[in-house]
């Protein structure tokens, strides 16, 4: 009895040292790439392409950083652009918030004709391939005269099927009885959505929030046929645009790339504690 | 007992289900459904997207086209490949580091962040940084040359055809890893801990309690995560359109999505590209609907 | 009296209205791709431009090269291009056989007729832009590639830049293999490598120099002399990592790092233009003079003397653009390009005006002879209005025969297959 408890207890103990050993080097892997864009930035670009790697910069390499900033033309264009996809990216975000959960709580929470056909519809729309409506797309927007403006940027996204989806599916297992008694106190219908049910959504639009935010911070394809002065443009659009320029230094690309992530990782880690827990119970994809 | 009152109620709500998914629907409307039932309506013609001469009917020609065409075959074939290359490790492997996340006691959210982290940089962000650990004097080629013991050997990540399947493969199941790890990680959570303490008690050790217990109730949140990770890899385009651009061949990776995109803005085949998103729509919704059926069956039988 | 003076307010009302409409603005877009020092001298002359006819504006909206044609495709598509742009002739030939741009207005900018615009330049300069015996564009450059060489390199492998420089594509093998360092099968340093998407301008006339053609003489079948294909085919093999490991496509393009001296690159293929880009880029070099131009090799049993074909960029205007937007937009260009000397010099780009030919200065320039002499054995790049189609398909074959080791001949038939089919379906 004795002797197989402590069998037992042994065999617990190295599936736990494995677990952590697997853990960690998964970890590594994951984490390398990132460690390498770090470092690779404040390298000068003859030492990025060394074999090996060297993983330590030999003093900080500002020039990179400098020369990212400033532009193939000197102009600091960098900074209007980081602008611009902060302001698309932000205001894409609280409006598919917006428009996500009002759509996902009308279709949880409400029974109406035609529900199922509209949920249907929306789900439909998340199969969409872009390419394939790209064109379409982009004559409505021109017709509606949006070529370089932030709304020519901004409209099309605002709709977001998977918010709908994600918003849908936390708020159907929000309690009716709260719902009915906000009702029979006499609450009108929006109070209820904008003090009952969206201020305890809090997780589920934290997530949404980043996921929005993160596809416009990423969106390349769009802005590319919307935006043509240099003055809207994003900054997918300047990586690129230096990528193809004469002097595309690895260096200078790998510090642009930092400061392009700057903003996604300061929103990460503001959100985070929203939906990464160290119970995983808050989150609010609860499938 | 109130039936009337009842009722009017019923309609009044009905009423404001409607106000509340209007806003949503005019913009899907506008930017979604107006745009695919042009595609659908554009693939039955054919139309030279630089010519100004009207478009010519032709029918169903473009879809018997592409079912004889092997360049749309050999995109189906490097679709199903990158998806079930992408989507079965994705989905074992995110569960795999849930449950062991789950399964230790500290340092569960720095594990999560850590894995979560390529999510947070842009496709652009990461098509710069893998291409340029692919280059053959990158970081790729020196790590496998130090794990395979071999020195100086290129693996041609960019350029032969298995290898180049491989790194697409590899540059997706990075960024997506982390996500769906933290949504498995709070489908564990979700499960009540009394019903884990009860397998426990009744001489559950860990295997059996992730078979038999964890398992079963992650159903609907494995259902969620091989849905949206079926969709988007289907649907990828960046990742093969940045390398193809990088100078790696094409036809390895040409899948669907940049086909169409060639088709259209190369070739200048409207007709051809909608035809071919059309069948990319229909199979993609064909998956979709299916696995919500199968969910939905799911969820019901667990209450 | 009374009527006098209201027939006068009536007619200066008239003159007053007419004044309005003469004076309102016309707004011209440009679209063009980046180029860091033409861009410096053209917000110039748009200022200039805008200063001498104020009712004109004009805006300048910059892409890069890579990105631009797909951006006018959907542009033109959607009827929202711009109304002056220029891109590569290869692609602009087919919005011309599509009538998407508009014939020059030879007398908005002082010449009587299509015969009097063309004398003022190289013979043959609109040969490529001419329909129906109207001219359809007006060249902002011509552009041959020649092979730069830098010296350094040269001596360090024990060559004699000035002797040992290849000649043949055969020599460019084996020089290339003397210049190349590895590190195990990871080449560190290249002897030459190729500039990949452009396989219509560089590695075509590889095939004419064996004989071999793209299209037949009537254009209606694909692919002449598979002989000369399939030896190109090899020899793209032979240098790439399944034959001599000399090179690739997914090495970092070789032009761009040409100019930083940086011990990566021997030799690499382009045009004129590279100086003005060295020059910005390390002056030092460019200064030391440890670079030269050498030309465009030929194999040994070519049968065609064919030099890398050149290309050019031409300045057209939309089709759609009102008659009014059009003149002005043919004023703006001419004013533009009668520029010609300081685009040379700043931007190193050749425009083929008689008078900048005829300039003593124009031959003393650096290596101009090397490109000259080139340009004599050369033709235009092949034009088809699918050419920019069937690039994409040589692109693919290349690409599989040198990285995924497929057999040539599978690689033709797959290639002849492809560019037949686009032949035969005319639509």
């Amino acid at each position: 009895m004795n002797a197989h408890k402590t069998r037992s207890w042994r065999l617990e103990k190295m599936a736990t040292t494995l677990i952590w050993l697997f853990l960690i080097v998964a970890c590594i892997l994951v984490v390398i790439p990132l460690v390498f864009m770090f470092t690779a930035a404040a390298m000068p670009a003859r030492d990025i392409l060394r074999m090996p790697y060297p993983w330590i910069p030999e003093g900080f390499y500002w020039q990179n950083f400098w020369n990212g900033l400033r532009g193939p033309e000197g102009t600091f264009i960098f900074i209007r652009n980081a602008l611009n996809s902060l302001i698309v990216a932000g205001t894409v975000s609280a409006f598919t918030v917006l428009f996500s959960s009002l759509a996902g709580y009308g279709l949880a929470k409400f029974e109406f004709k035609g529900r199922t056909l509209v949920f249907m519809l929306i789900m439909a729309t998340m199969m969409i391939p872009f390419e394939a409506i790209m064109i379409p797309l982009y004559m409505v927007a021109m017709r509606m005269g949006l070529q370089d403006t932030y709304t020519g940027l901004i409209l099309p996204f605002l709709a977001n099927a998977f918010g709908v989806f994600l918003m849908r599916q936390y708020l159907i297992t929000f309690p009716d009885e709260i719902l009915d008694a906000a009702r029979i106190d006499g609450a009108s219908e929006p109070r209820i959505f904008s003090r009952i049910v969206l201020p305890s959504s809090g997780s589920a639009v934290a997530t949404l929030a980043i996921l929005a935010f993160r596809s416009q911070w990423d969106s390349l394809l769009w802005p590319l046929l919307v935006v043509q002065s240099d003055e809207m443009k994003t900054i997918p659009l300047y990586i690129t645009k230096f990528m193809a320029e004469t002097h595309s230094d690895e260096g200078i690309m790998m510090a642009i790339a930092v400061m392009a992530s700057i903003p996604m990782i300061v929103l990460f880690l503001t959100l985070s504690k929203y939906f990464i827990n160290k119970d995983g119970l808050t989150s609010a994809t609860k499938g | 007992m109130h039936r009337k009152r009842g009722f009017s109620m019923e309609k009044k709500k009905a009423r404001w289900g409607w106000v509340f998914v209007t806003p949503s629907l005019i913009l899907f409307a506008a930017f979604s459904f107006y745009p695919i039932i042009n595609a659908f309506y554009e693939s039955f013609f054919n139309r030279n997207l630089l010519s100004l001469r009207p478009p010519r009917f032709v029918g169903w020609d473009n879809y018997t086209y592409l079912f004889g065409s092997k360049d749309f075959w050999l995109s189906v074939q490097n679709t199903l490949i990158f998806t079930l290359g992408t989507f079965l490790p994705l989905l074992v492997l995110s569960l795999v580091l849930a449950v062991f996340i789950m399964s230790i006691k500290r340092f569960r959210r720095f594990f999560q962040m850590a894995f979560y982290s390529p999510a947070v940089l842009s496709s652009v962000v990461a098509a710069l940084i893998w291409l340029l650990i692919f280059d053959p004097r990158g970081l790729a080629n020196q790590g496998l040359n130090a794990l395979m013991g071999t020195a100086g050997v290129n693996y041609n990540w960019l350029s032969t055809t298995g290898m180049l399947r491989l790194s697409t493969i590899v540059v997706y199941f990075w960024k997506y890893i982390g996500y769906f790890t933290v949504i498995f990680v709070s489908g564990i959570g979700s499960i009540p801990d009394t019903l884990r303490e009860a397998a426990l008690i009744d001489g559950a050790n860990r295997w059996t309690l992730f078979w038999y217990v964890t398992l079963p109730l992650l159903k609907p949140t494995t259902m969620l995560v091989s849905i949206m990770a079926m969709i988007q890899c289907l649907k990828t385009f960046s990742t093969q359109y940045m390398f193809t651009n990088a100078g790696a061949p094409t036809r390895p990776i040409n899948v669907i999505t940049l086909n169409i995109y060639n088709t259209a803005i190369k070739d200048y085949r409207i007709g051809r590209a909608t035809a071919m998103s059309i069948l990319l729509f229909i199979v993609m919704f064909a998956f979709t609907w299916l696995q919500l059926k199968v969910s939905r069956t799911e969820e019901v039988s667990h209450m | 009296m009374k009527k006098t003076s209201a027939l006068l307010l009536i007619a200066l009302s008239l003159l007053l209205a007419a004044s309005v409409v003469g004076a309102q603005t016309i707004e011209l877009t440009y679209w063009t791709h980046t180029d860091d020092n033409r861009t410096v001298i053209e917000n110039r002359y748009i200022e200039e431009f805008q200063a001498m006819y104020p009712n004109v504006t004009i805006k300048r909206v910059v892409n890069e090269a890579s990105k631009m044609g797909d951006l006018m495709l959907t542009a033109f598509s959607a009827n929202n291009a711009p109304d002056i742009f220029n891109l590569p002739i290869e692609q602009e030939y087919g919005y011309m056989m599509h009538h998407r741009v508009a014939p020059v207005n030879y007398k908005a900018i002082g010449y009587k007729d299509a015969q009097d615009l063309a004398s003022q330049y190289m013979p043959g300069t609109f040969d490529t832009v001419t329909m129906d015996g109207q001219i359809y564009g007006l060249p902002l450059e011509l552009t041959n590639w020649s092979i730069y060489i830098n010296k350094n390199i040269f001596r360090d492998a024990g060559l004699d830049p000035e002797t040992d420089y290849p000649k043949t594509w055969e020599e460019m093998i084996e020089v290339a293999d003397k210049l190349t360092l590895r590190n195990g099968e990871i080449i560190t340093r290249r002897g030459f490598d190729f500039r990949y998407p452009y396989y219509l301008v560089a590695m075509l006339p590889m095939v004419e120099q064996l004989g071999g053609q793209l299209l037949s003489e009537d254009g209606k079948t694909a692919i002449v002399n598979d002989e000369a294909w399939i030896q190109v085919f090899e020899w793209f093999r032979t240098w790439g990592p399944h034959g001599r490991n000399l090179g690739s496509p997914t090495y970092t393009a070789a032009r761009k790092i040409f100019n930083m001296d940086n011990n990566d690159i021997a030799m690499c293929l382009t045009g004129f233009y590279q100086q003005g880009r060295i020059r910005v880029d390390n002056p030092e070099f460019y200064d030391s003079g440890e670079w030269m131009v050498v030309p465009f090799p030929v194999f040994e049993n070519a049968v065609n003397d064919v030099g890398c074909s050149y290309y050019g960029h031409f300045m057209m205007v939309n089709a759609q653009a009102s008659a009014e937007k059009q003149e002005w937009a043919w004023k703006f260009i001419a004013y533009m390009l009668d520029h010609g000397w300081e685009y040379l010099e700043t931007v190193n780009i050749i425009q083929p005006r008689q008078d900048l030919l005829d300039d003593p200065r124009y031959m003393e320039l650096p290596y101009m002879n090397v490109f000259m002499d080139d340009m004599a054995r050369s033709h235009m790049v092949f034009l088809h209005e699918n050419g920019f189609q069937f690039e994409r398909f040589i692109k693919e074959a290349i690409e599989s025969v040198m990285l995924s080791n497929m057999p040539s001949d599978e690689a033709l038939d797959i290639l002849r297959e492809r560019i037949q089919e686009v032949l035969d379906d005319s639509y």
